[in-house]
Order: C-alpha cells, then sequence, then structure tokens
C-alpha cells in the first residue's frame, strides 16, 4: 500500500497523500485546521498538532482516506522538500494573496514538483486570505493564467471566513481518483511501467533555477 | 498490483545512474553517486584519521562484539540476487579473535523465543492459515540465513518481497480487511526481524557504521546551537515544557534498543508527541511543522541518539511500506530523516549567523553564552542561561548548593577549631587555677599514727570487762 492510491479492487479504500507547500505565514496551518476541525484560530481547538492531519471522505460511494502532511515553509527548509512530497499523490500549494513573494515561491515549487515527480501528482495553487482582497497584490488573471499554464488547478480560500476550503479538498479528491484510476488501467494494460517507478529521493540544494523545463512558466 | 510500483517509495529505484567515477558499477544517492567500493574508497580517504580516533570509542560501545558476530557467519558461496549491481565488495579482514559474551547471546535468544512464543500463540487465532503463516515465515528465515552475504539492498528487497507477496495473499484470504491484514503484518515483522536484526542491522557491507560515528561527530561538534538560532518556540524554562523536552530526548534515544523497525517508529512516535506537547504549552496553539522541524531538530542536536544513521538505513529497509509510507509514523519518521538531513547540511546561513561567526562557534572559540549577547538580540541577557537549556540551570543551582555546602562546612570547621581552642585553654585556665589554689593553700597532711580497729571508740573503758573463758571441771 506505498501508493496507496493505487488501490485496486471497487470495495478498496483509496489513501492519498497529499502534501501542504508554502512560504511561513501564508496560512497552511489555518487552511487544514479549519478543513479538519472547522476551526480558526480558536484557543479550544483540542488537536495537539497541525502537522500531520487524516480526514475521511465518502466521494461517489468510495472511501478516500486524506493524509495532509504540513511542511515547514521557511527558507532554510527548502531543500527538504524531496523529503517531503516523494509518494504524494497531491500537493497544495498555497500562497498569501497579500504577498507578491510567496506566490512567487509558489512558482518555485511547482517548476520542481513537475521536474521530480511529473504529471502523477495533482497539484492546487491556493491563494489564501481573500478576506483581506482589499490588500490584494497578486491579481486574479496572473495566477490563474499561470495555473492552467502549468497544469494545476486554481482556488481562492479564506480560512477565517471558511470560503473554498471544502471545494478545494474535494474537487483534489476527485483528481487524485481520477489519476489513480487512470494509472491502474494503464497498469492493466501493461502499458505503464518504468514511468511510475523513476520517484527517487534527490535533495537539491539549490533554487531548481537551473531547469531548462521552465518554459511553460513564462507565462507568469 | 505491480510490485515495483508498490514499493517504489521506500525502494530509491536509481539503478540506472552508474557510479560517477566511472569504474563501471552502479551508484547509489546514499554513496553520493558513487558505487559502494569507490565511495569507500573516496570516504575513508578523507575520514581515515577521525575514524581512528573512534575506534577506540566504539570498541567500548560494543561495536566491537556485533562484527565478529556478522564475520564469523559469512557464507562462501553466494547466489545474486535481483540486480548484481550494488553488491559490494568488500575486503574481508580476518576475523578478530572472538569474544562475545555468552550472557548476551543467551539474553538475545531468550528473547527470540518469547517472540516465537507470543508469534505462534498469534497465529493460533487464525487456525489454517496461521500454521500457513507460520511455515512461510519459517522457510523465509531459513532461506534469509543463507543469503548472509548479500549486500544490505538485496537484503531488503528479499524482505520487502516477502511482506509484499505475503500481504497480498492476506489480502485474498481476509477479503479486502486492511486492518486484519495489517494486525497479521505486524506481528509477522516482529517475529521476522527480531529474528534477523542481528544480521541486518548496520552490515558490515554498508557503511552505515562509518556514517554513524560521522553524525555522531557532527553533532557532538553543534553543542553550541541553541534554541534562538533555530528559532524553536519552546520555553525551557517552563517544568512542564523542559520535562517534556527531556522525555522527548529519552524517547529518540530508546530507539536504538528496540529491535522492530515499528517499535523503532513507535519510540519516534512518542518522541514527535513530547515536543507536540512543549510547543503547544509554550504558543498555546497546535503546532505546525513550522514549530515542530526546528524544535525536532534540536531535540536531535541535543539527544546525540546513537547510531542514528544505521538506525534510519534500517526502518526504511525492513519496516513495512504499508506503515513507513501512510500514517503518522511515517510522517514523523520523514521529519527525522529531514532534521538528519538539515543537519547534516547545516550552515551559517541556516543559522541566521554570519559565516564569521559560525567558523567561530564551530571551532570553539565562541561559547554559547556568549553567542546570545553577540548577536545583539532584545531578549538576549537574561534568556541565554535558560537557552543552555534546563540542565545547565540545573547545573548551576547545584553549583550554587555546593559552594553554599562548603562556605557552611568552613565555618563549622572554624567553629571546631575555635572550640578546640577554647578546651584547651580551658583546662590550662583550670590547671592553673587548680595550681594557685594549692599554692595559696598548701596542704599539710599530717602523719596518720596506726591504730587499732577500735582506736577510736571512746566507750571502749566503759564496756564491760571481756569475758574470759574459763574452764569448768566436772
Amino acid at each position: 500500500m506505498a501508493t496507496a492510491g493505487a488501490a485496486g479492487t471497487s470495495g478498496r479504500t483509496y489513501s492519498f497523500k497529499v502534501v501542504l507547500l508554502g512560504e511561513g505565514c501564508v496560512g497552511k496551518t489555518s487552511l487544514v485546521l479549519r478543513y479538519c476541525e472547522n476551526k480558526f484560530n480558536d484557543k479550544h481547538i483540542t488537536t495537539l498538532q497541525a502537522s500531520f492531519l487524516t480526514k475521511k471522505l465518502n466521494i461517489t460511494g468510495k472511501r478516500v482516506n486524506l493524509a495532509i502532511w504540513d511542511t515547514a515553509g521557511q527558507e532554510r527548509f527548502h531543500a527538504l522538500g524531496p523529503i517531503y512530497y516523494r509518494d504524494s499523490n497531491g500537493a497544495i500549494l498555497v500562497y498569501d494573496i497579500t504577498d507578491e513573494d510567496s506566490f512567487q515561491k509558489v512558482k518555485n515549487w511547482v517548476k520542481e514538483l513537475r521536474k521530480m515527480l511529473g504529471n502523477e501528482i495533482c497539484l492546487c495553487i491556493v491563494g489564501n486570505k481573500i478576506d483581506l482582497d482589499k490588500d490584494r497584490h497578486v491579481s486574479v488573471e496572473d495566477a490563474e493564467s499561470y495555473a492552467e499554464s502549468v497544469g494545476a488547478k486554481h482556488y481562492h480560500t479564506s480560512a477565517k471566513l471558511n470560503k473554498g476550503i471544502e471545494e478545494l479538498f474535494l474537487d483534489l479528491c476527485k483528481r487524485m481518483m481520477e489519476t489513480a484510476q487512470a494509472e491502474e488501467r494503464a497498469k492493466g494494460n501493461g502499458a505503464s511501467q518504468s514511468a511510475s517507478n523513476r520517484r527517487g529521493v534527490q535533495i537539491v540544494d539549490d533554487e531548481p533555477q537551473a531547469t531548462p523545463a521552465g518554459g511553460c512558466c513564462s507565462s507568469g | 498490483m505491480s510490485q515495483r510500483t508498490e514499493r517504489r517509495g521506500i525502494h530509491v529505484d536509481q539503478s540506472d545512474l552508474l557510479c560517477k567515477k566511472g569504474c563501471g558499477y552502479y551508484g547509489n544517492a546514499a554513496w553520493q553517486g558513487l558505487c559502494s567500493k569507490c565511495w569507500r574508497e573516496e570516504y575513508q580517504r578523507v575520514r581515515q584519521k577521525q575514524i581512528q580516533d573512534d575506534w577506540a570509542l566504539c570498541a567500548r560501545l560494543n561495536f566491537e562484539e556485533k562484527k565478529t558476530n556478522e564475520k564469523t557467519r559469512k557464507v562462501t558461496t553466494v547466489k545474486k540476487f535481483f540486480s548484481p549491481s550494488s553488491r559490494t565488495a568488500t575486503k574481508k579482514e580476518p576475523p578478530e579473535g572472538k569474544s562475545a559474551s555468552p550472557s548476551i547471546s543467551r539474553r538475545a535468544s531468550f528473547d527470540s523465543d518469547q517472540v516465537s512464543k507470543d508469534f505462534v500463540e498469534f497465529l493460533k487465532n487464525l487456525h489454517k492459515p496461521g500454521r500457513e503463516i507460520h511455515k512461510q515465515c519459517r522457510a523465509f528465515l531459513v532461506s534469509m540465513s543463507s543469503k548472509k552475504d548479500l549486500g544490505a539492498d538485496e537484503l531488503s528487497e528479499c524482505v520487502q518481497d516477502f511482506y509484499q507477496s505475503l500481504a497480498d495473499r492476506l489480502m485474498s484470504h481476509f477479503k479486502g480487511s486492511s486492518e486484519s491484514v495489517d494486525q497479521v503484518m505486524d506481528q509477522v515483522e516482529k517475529y521476522i526481524m527480531t529474528r534477523l536484526y542481528k544480521s541486518v542491522f548496520c552490515p558490515e557491507t554498508t557503511d552505515d557504521e562509518k556514517k554513524d560515528l560521522a553524525t555522531q561527530d557532527r553533532i557532538r561538534a553543534l553543542h553550541w546551537v541553541t534554541v534562538q538560532m533555530l528559532c524553536v518556540s519552546v520555553e525551557e524554562e517552563t517544568a512542564e515544557v523542559s520535562e517534556n523536552v527531556v522525555r522527548a530526548i529519552t524517547d529518540i534515544i530508546e530507539m536504538d534498543s528496540k529491535r522492530v523497525p515499528r517499535d523503532k517508529l513507535a519510540c519516534i512516535t512518542r518522541c514527535s508527541k513530547h515536543i507536540f506537547s512543549a510547543i503547544r504549552i509554550t504558543k498555546n496553539e497546535p503546532a505546525s511543522a513550522d514549530d515542530f522541524l526546528p524544535a525536532l531538530i534540536y531535540i536531535v542536536l541535543k539527544a546525540n541518539p546513537p547510531r542514528l544513521q544505521s538506525n534510519i538505513q534500517y526502518i526504511t529497509r525492513f519496516c513495512n511500506p504499508s506503515r513507513l509510507m501512510t500514517g503518522e509514523d511515517g510522517y514523523y519518521f520523514t521529519n527525522l530523516c529531514c532534521a538528519v538531513a538539515f543537519i547534516e547540511k547545516l550552515d551559517a546561513q541556516s543559522l541566521n549567523l554570519s559565516q564569521d561567526e559560525f567558523e567561530r562557534h564551530m571551532s570553539g572559540h565562541a561559547s554559547p553564552r556568549r553567542s546570545g549577547s553577540e548577536d545583539g538580540r532584545p531578549d538576549g541577557g537574561p534568556r541565554v542561561s535558560g537557552a543552555a537549556g534546563p540542565v545547565l540551570a540545573r547545573l548551576s543551582h547545584n553549583l550554587q548548593m555546593l559552594s553554599g555546602l562548603s562556605a557552611r562546612q568552613e565555618a563549622v570547621t572554624a567553629a571546631a577549631l575555635g572550640l578546640r581552642a577554647d578546651l584547651l585553654t580551658w583546662t590550662d585556665g583550670v590547671r592553673r587555677d587548680v595550681r594557685h589554689i594549692l599554692d595559696r593553700y598548701p596542704l599539710d597532711t599530717k602523719a596518720s599514727k596506726a591504730s587499732a580497729i577500735d582506736a577510736n571508740s571512746v566507750d571502749g573503758e566503759n564496756l564491760p570487762a571481756p569475758i574470759k573463758p574459763r574452764m569448768f571441771v566436772g
């Protein structure tokens, strides 16, 4: 069950690993706490931690176990990313709509993820804190067209107002299920044996600037 | 379900990368892209000196014994399995004198006996499939005992394949109830790995041991790193927090004493939970990964867990992947790997220090106490002593008590000396006084006259004359 996304027979449960990436202070933690506990900046949050959370879902009659892995967003931990995101089925890349820099970080993450994991991973780019729309520094058009250009979906959320979060996770789950099913079918045909097992772990030291595959990202 | 895809997360499949030195063998990411042989040479060249220094230390830490055990168990005929790639060509040194202490081996066999008893007990509940599982495990162990000479990666492949095929069969037996499968797999893992532990933990064919020592040295060299430098949100002055920190350190150290990968994982998880409690108490909100990872790094630096790399490799190679890849344990384990990777690569920038300052710390010219004030942090003064940890605080407290004690002892000694002097002067005084009195009133001794017993009886005369004996002759 290492990549339990590939859970086969119909009765089985899908298990997905989703990583949360993004700079510190963009609200990754608030986002998951809102989703899993439906609480925001609440003094009564009972959970000890918000770095690993699980959620059980039932989507079109299929059971889905979602494991959400928070990652440390500080710049100094950037190089550790690959250790976190290997074997994840989905990635949620969060930026703060009032912070241009955090959007730039998301772009870096996208490049890195595509380079390391290819197209198997479902990407969601999330502009958080839409309750602060008056201070917006990342334009909606820019963000959405960028997301489209890299094959990611874009969402607007507010953990404070509980907006867009359910949709984000539900959508992501559906996409991951489709990917998993497609993978199964391909495997059934014996077609893609080699494509899927190239997931090695490599620690990247530098910013992934040197990626020549970045052509698609220039539109942003 | 293809086996290769199933396990892709555990096995770093980079067999398509040749050794960077171009010797024709395959390289391995764990050896910086070199093959085992080139890596060994490269590594030894650099670290030779240091390793020798450490050798004396490991001798004391029982490394020696483990090595002898492994060396005597070499099997000469080797069947290569799967890829012939990373098979390591180790130069075998002549086995050293056998010194395995009988008490340890006896304890070990007792452990495994207990485990097999538990295992059989557990399988009894499963009736017929239970016997089947037991038979397969036994057969697998026998087959493993003939493969002791294989490289660690091949051994790992064997164990993982066994897990995989058994899990698949169990899955069809339990008709897809993954909980029952997991339950059985846990027991199988416990049984198999307890038996295999000695031969596959930190095997001689790998450089795990050297990496252990390197990491240990590295952590030792970084003893000066403070909570502030790592931006850890843990207030160690609070008693409750420091208690949690101590527990976390104990747990991560305890990991080395466990044999089953899953038990080792459980230690990591317990450690993480204590860290979360510490953060929770400090910040009064649930800990995010932003808080957790720095805290874990801090704990690892403080604990310097024994044989850290070996343990991580062992878990990676032999843990049941369903545990490792999904679920909470896997998350904490991943964080531990991150912490170790961070510590290995840690530099001035990652601690917000200048290169110069970092160098000074590394060379031991600057002490952690001074660093706080050098940083010019507003909260530098009183916090710095706290930053050095509760241990130092306790130490200084103890020192204070000790110096108080010695002061009091000195006072007691002085008082005792005074008393002795007083006593001496007092006896002298008494003697003098007595002599003085004697001198003043000289004792005139009257010579005593010898007298009869009744000499002083005044009434003697009044008594009747003594009766004289008379004779009556009749």
